[in-house]
């Protein structure tokens, strides 16, 4: 760029840069208002995105979960590699979900709409979003004890679903045919594409003010300024190398086997290493990520330490060097399965945090109870239910104050996403019986960890259970002297009061009418000695139920 | 000059409380008089009757004449915001006393990074929460029998709490509210008749118990702050001698008598926006537009909202201090009320938002702003960062003298030092073009505003005309309709004063609505048309109207089978039956097809039903600014328009001395006493027979 243009670009690119991420914005609001899933409508699990015809990220909704950001400039290549840009037609949509080529797993359908500039596509607008079903072994995407990629639903490499003619009918049958909801999932299509066709309307509309150089030009400006302040945000960073490590609770097939992600975070000269060199190897059971999960989840760490507003898009990437060694828990290849993606990429996340938190301890963070997913399912009189939804855990102290209650840490996300009872009731046979915090679950320490919560379904009717988490055997750890979060988990309570304690990972458990479901999350850990915490901060704690008599008598020493 | 034949030649006093100012309006059979002072945050109510007393001192105007007054007040989102309310303790479902602590909070936009926040005390603190055993189901039975016995030991313990009020909010009270009821009446026994109990259900009869629940105690927290407010107003007014019924403007852009907005404090969140609204659709429709894009400007916000057929578009989704970039605001952000609110979306731009390098070097506007205190650079109060104001200053489209009349100057140095310290020099360009990147940069943040109401609702902006009220509003708005190819601006008399103006012409206006899923293929006519009956009884109630004197319009909310998201539905008029119920499909399959863009078949559901009653009571207005001669434009300055090359020759008029029918070319700036017009090159303004300004591009004479 010259000198002009880029002072151009600093006087009034804001406009522009506003323009791209409002039409990536307004496609995901068009795509959540239109979705049929509860999952999409309840959480907002969609994204929509600009893309440049190379699979640079242009511009990136804003509302969204954050373990999306990577994937869709991962998974373009894959399509332009099926389908080379020549061969493309104005108003062609492609769509894809291949895990190992910049997918995330079989629920999650990507589609792509390229934009054309002078009788070629210069550019993609993008949108995904987590349908409920898609086939494999258990319903909701949850075949928590998958051992290949085929049990996790199905596979959709880079496709034509349209043109300017229309929608591809057979491709659609073929995916009708293989869902559990087949309305809901053609619904949810429709609402992918109306969302991209927003986003291309809005480029193509961009095109006509800016024209294609200077809207060319102007792209590049809006990515050298993410770029310059990742650079600056890094450069403030005390150089070094930092690593750390975080386990797993297990696979839900192997009883005794345990599992460790490892990072090496390198600061260096405004840039940044990530590298998980010695994290474990792939295993045939489903808690494997592909790499563009793991991608989004080491950015995401990466910048809770730099300033929350940098635009998101590819100048974001630029400074950050991955290394995620192929064939490791964290790029899963085939046939291996990776719908459990999130175990892993949690793990990533927080050993990135604690990683971060050495270089400055007055930037501690201590781990944190997860995002705890289920799916019940039953087939009433009505036909065919599936309830999936998930709860989550407390968050981790930090230095100088306590964790929040119930939140998702790791991937940006926040309680919003949880479905509220009365409408669930008015749909499902069940009543939510309960919605709690539970009492001494955070973490005991200076600062104490947030709690987690108890969620009580009582089924009206009978019904199965799907479900898939970690941290419920090896509990959030505390820091500095703090003590670990209360371990969550799944519990069967059966009429007369008994109460099973399930698996971390299983599909299909049985549940009798009148049975009850009982979730619990866990919560998060605590930071520094419990014996220097404030004492008036104990006594709130205690008329807020947050700490019970008994717990401050057991945990901090109160008589 | 008559704009409308007065059919009540009411004497009315309008008062809009803003942020800054406060203005009131004096209608009369005589003419309109205003008044503006600054507003008192400590005690609203002492800048209140000042303004009232200065207006009616301008009318020389009888305080015992005076036969209405209408109040815009920001009381109730005040104290949401600033945490004030009454101390309230709240009683819910056993199982859920955590439903408020936990709350329902997304974390948005660059919260997503944020891991150091805290974590946000709830309005009412679980210490205050009670559980009580009695459960619901969705179906109307009920699982778990109502335990007095435990809810009389709580009320007791409430009781020692020493609380002004109870909020009772139980799960699926939507459907059968008896067991809220029977915790209200055993509260009532307990606690005396000083302490006010509000149920859910009489709030807001709808499923989510969450938004309901806020609602609630919103109310319950708001009600006795406003009722007190009220009864001391209505108290000061009576000293002064003015005993005319108040009136309080709600959010849905009607007014409710001051009794009802102490019960319904909810309901007068958006107040003085609301009233903006009104104004810009009532000028608007002065001048045969009725639709219309209503944009405010303030000194840290700007707004936007639409009026199509001459009614603004109401959104049942209202979040109190609800944030978002572009004007949105997101769900899971702020305090959910659901209320009936004028869809009103909001930038952090306005005129005094400051300009800053970010560290990557590029220029930003906002969403800091200087406010009042101490202003823009140009204010000479003090600050030294570069606002909007600063560079409309140094582009010559104000002048040193163009604030409030004149009687504030404005320091033109300061503004360049501003602009030349932060922008330019850093950046290595002129000052004009610094400043001018200011003003563009601000044009596109206030355009976010109006984006979402339009383009983001599927609505096409460019049929609709932009109405400008707010102050520096008309500097602004014809680059801003520019942005979506609007053929026509209006600038309304009295433009900065909109609010308290759009107060005195505001109707009446109440509505209630009622939660009940019930599939398309199922309805049955008649019960339906009971259970508008019924609602429409209540609001008219309400009112202490008859149903028979009033305009009805009733909605029903539909979607498709397992979406979550609703369309709102007009219902026709007339009685409800089989034909009916075909004409709402019609309607929402079209509306659906328009919104979307997608053409969807499947099984529909009803959600909840509403029915909204308004009586007209908005004074027409008469006003009897002098008549303009066909004086020679006088002024001239050097304003900097890019298309003319930079630094223009501008012709400068006084509004009031620009006759009806006149025509003008642009570039032409046109000064009144509260707000200023700049009509750019390729522009032109008529003085229409209403007073008002209509801006078009030239190309487009009428």
């Amino acid at each position: 760029m010259t000198g002009d243009a880029q002072n151009a670009d600093a006087l009034t690119g804001e406009v522009l840069r506003s323009a791209l991420v409002a039409a990536a914005e307004e496609a995901s609001i068009v795509v959540v208002r239109a979705a049929h899933s509860a999952f999409v409508v309840e959480g907002s699990d969609a994204s929509a995105a600009l893309l440049d015809r190379r699979g640079r990220l242009v511009s990136q909704s804003m509302a969204t979960t954050l373990l999306h950001s990577a994937s869709l400039r991962c998974s373009l290549p894959a399509v332009i590699e099926s389908f080379p840009l020549s061969t493309m037609r104005d108003g062609d949509v492609y769509c894809m979900n291949d895990v190992y080529r910049g997918g995330i797993h079989a629920n999650d359908i990507l589609v792509f709409k390229p934009i054309f500039a002078a009788g070629v596509p210069q550019w993609f607008a993008a949108t995904l979003i987590h349908i409920l079903d898609l086939g494999g072994s258990a319903a909701a995407g949850v075949s928590a004890l998958a051992t290949d990629i085929y049990q996790e639903g199905l596979q959709l490499p880079p496709i034509r679903i349209g043109t300017i003619d229309g929608l591809d009918q057979q491709l659609l049958s073929i995916i009708a045919a293989n869902s559990r909801l087949p309305d809901a999932t053609v619904g949810d299509l429709r609402a992918l594409i109306a969302g991209a066709n927003v986003a291309a309307r809005r480029m193509a509309s961009l095109i006509d003010e800016y024209g294609e150089a200077g809207l060319a030009d102007g792209i590049e400006g809006h990515l050298a300024h993410s770029e310059r302040l990742m650079r600056i945000g890094l450069r403030a960073f005390p150089d070094g190398i930092y690593r750390a490590t975080y386990g797993l609770d297990g696979d839900g097939i192997h009883p005794d086997r345990t599992y460790t992600v490892a990072v090496a975070v390198t600061i260096a000269g405004g840039r940044a290493t990530v590298d998980f060199s010695g994290t474990d190897p792939q295993v045939a059971a489903s808690i494997n990520a592909g790499f563009s999960q793991t991608m989004s989840g080491a950015l995401f760490a990466l910048r809770c330490f730099l300033d929350p507003t940098i635009p998101m898009n590819e100048g974001c990437f630029a400074p950050v060097d991955f290394v995620i060694p192929s064939g490791s828990l964290l790029n899963v290849t085939p046939p291996f399965p990776g719908g459990g993606r999130f175990l892993a990429v949690f793990a990533a996340v927080e050993a990135i945090f604690q990683a971060m938190s050495q270089a400055d301890p007055h930037h501690a963070i201590a781990a944190s109870g997860i995002l705890q997913p289920f799916a019940l399912d039953g087939r009433g009189s009505n036909g065919a239910w599936i309830h999936a939804a998930y709860e989550l855990g407390g968050m981790g102290a930090r230095w100088g104050n306590d964790g929040l209650d119930a939140i998702g840490v790791h991937h940006g996300g926040g309680r919003n996403a949880i479905p509220q009872s009365e409408p669930l009731e008015s749909r499902y046979p069940f009543v939510v019986e309960r919605v709690e915090l539970i009492a001494d679950s955070g973490g005991a320490g200076t600062w104490r960890g947030g709690l987690g919560t108890r969620t009580t379904f009582l089924l009206l009717d009978d019904a199965r259970l799907t479900m898939r988490c970690d941290r419920l055997e090896r509990p959030p750890c505390g820091v500095q002297g703090g003590r670990d979060g209360r371990a969550g988990g799944y519990f069967r309570q059966l009429p007369d009061g008994t109460s099973l304690r399930l698996p971390s990972k299983s599909s299909g458990i049985a549940f009798a009418a009148g049975d009850r479901f009982v979730l619990e999350t866990s919560g998060g850990g605590g930071l520094g000695p419990p014996g220097n915490r404030d004492e008036s901060a104990i006594d709130i704690d205690i008329a807020n139920g947050r700490v019970s008599p008994d717990g401050a008598r057991a945990d901090y020493g109160r008589s | 000059m008559v704009v409308h034949v007065a059919a009540q030649n009411q004497t009315v006093v309008a008062v809009d409380i803003g942020g800054t100012f406060t203005d009131a309006v004096l209608s009369t059979s005589s003419g309109l008089f205003t008044a503006k002072v600054l507003t008192t945050p400590a005690d609203p109510a002492q800048g209140f009757m000042e303004c009232v007393r200065r207006v009616l001192a301008a009318g020389n105007v009888h305080p015992g004449s005076v036969e209405r007054v209408v109040h815009g007040t920001t009381l109730a989102t005040n104290v949401i915001l600033e945490r004030r309310g009454a101390a309230i303790a709240l009683i819910t479902t056993d199982g859920y006393r955590s439903l408020l602590a936990l709350g329902r909070h997304g974390r948005v936009e660059e919260e997503r990074y944020d891991l150091w926040g805290s974590q946000p005390e709830p309005i009412v603190p679980l210490s205050h929460t009670f559980e009580v055993r009695g459960r619901m189901q969705a179906n109307g039975d009920v699982l778990v029998a109502f335990d007095a016995i435990q809810a009389a030991e709580v009320a007791d313990a409430i009781a020692a709490l020493g609380v002004a009020g109870v909020a009772i909010c139980f799960l699926n009270s939507y459907v059968d509210d008896r067991h809220e009821l029977a915790m209200a009446e055993i509260c009532r026994s307990r606690l005396g008749p000083r302490v006010s109990i509000v149920t859910s259900a009489s709030v807001l009869p709808e499923m989510r118990e969450f938004e309901r629940l806020t609602t609630t105690v919103m109310s319950a927290y708001v009600g006795p702050v406003m009722s007190d407010y009220l009864r001391s107003l209505a108290e000061s007014l009576a000293q002064t001698g003015v005993h005319a019924p108040i009136f309080v403007m709600e959010s849905a852009g009607g007014v409710m008598p001051a009794a009802l907005a102490a019960s319904f404090p909810v309901h007068t969140i958006e107040s003085g926006p609301a009233a903006g609204v009104i104004a810009a659709a009532r000028f608007g429709g002065d001048c045969g537009a009725d639709q219309i894009v209503a944009f405010d400007m303030g000194g840290t916000t700007a707004k936007a909202a639409l009026v199509r057929g001459g009614r603004p578009d109401i959104t049942h989704d209202f979040i109190v201090g609800g944030k978002g970039s572009f004007g949105g605001r997101r769900a899971g952000s702020g305090t959910p009320v659901k209320i009936p609110a004028i869809d009103l979306a909001e930038v952090g731009s306005g005129g005094g938002s400051i300009a800053w390098l970010d560290p990557a070097g590029a220029v930003r506007v906002g969403p800091r702003s200087a406010g009042a205190s101490p202003g823009p650079a140009c204010y000479g109060a003090g600050g030294v960062a570069p606002t909007v104001t600063d560079a409309n200053l140094i582009l010559g489209y104000m002048s040193s003298d163009s604030m409030a009349g004149g009687t504030m100057r404005l320091d033109v140095q300061a503004a360049i030092d501003a602009v030349t310290l932060t922008v330019a020099r850093p950046l290595r360009v002129s000052l004009h073009d610094a400043a001018y990147a200011i003003h563009d940069i601000a044009n596109a943040d206030m355009a976010a505003a109006i984006h979402v109401v339009t383009v983001q609702r599927g609505i096409d902006p460019r049929r609709f005309t932009l109405v400008a009220t707010g102050g520096a509003a008309a500097i602004h708005a014809c680059r801003i309709a520019a942005r979506f190819e609007m053929r026509e601006v209006i600038v309304p008399p009295h433009a900065g004063v909109g609010s308290a103006v759009g107060l005195v012409r505001t109707d009446l206006l109440t509505e209630r609505s009622r939660s009940a899923l019930v599939p398309l293929a199922d309805a049955d006519p008649r019960h339906l048309q009971k259970l508008f009956d019924d609602l429409t009884a209540a609001a008219a109630e309400d009112l202490e109207s008859d149903p028979r004197t009033m305009i009805v319009e009733r909605t029903v909310a539909m979607r498709f089978v397992g979406q979550a998201h609703e369309l709102e539905v007009a219902v026709p008029s007339g009685s409800f039956d089989a034909r009916a119920l075909q004409a709402l499909e019609q309607t929402f399959l079209s509306d659906y097809r328009r919104v979307f863009g997608l053409d969807v078949r499947g099984a529909i559901e009803l959600v909840s039903f509403r029915s909204q009653v308004r009586r007209s009571v908005g004074a027409p207005i008469r006003d009897d600014a002098p008549e303009g001669v066909d004086s020679p434009v006088a002024l001239e300055r050097a304003a900097w328009f890019p298309e003319r090359g930079g630094l223009t020759p501008t012709k400068v008029a006084r509004r009031g001395d620009l006759e009806i029918g006149r025509v003008v070319d642009g570039p032409f700036i046109i000064e009144a006493a509260d707000s200023t017009t700049v009509v750019p090159p390729g522009w032109t303004a008529t003085v229409h027979p209403s007073r008002s300004l209509l801006l078009r591009p030239a190309d487009r004479h009428t």
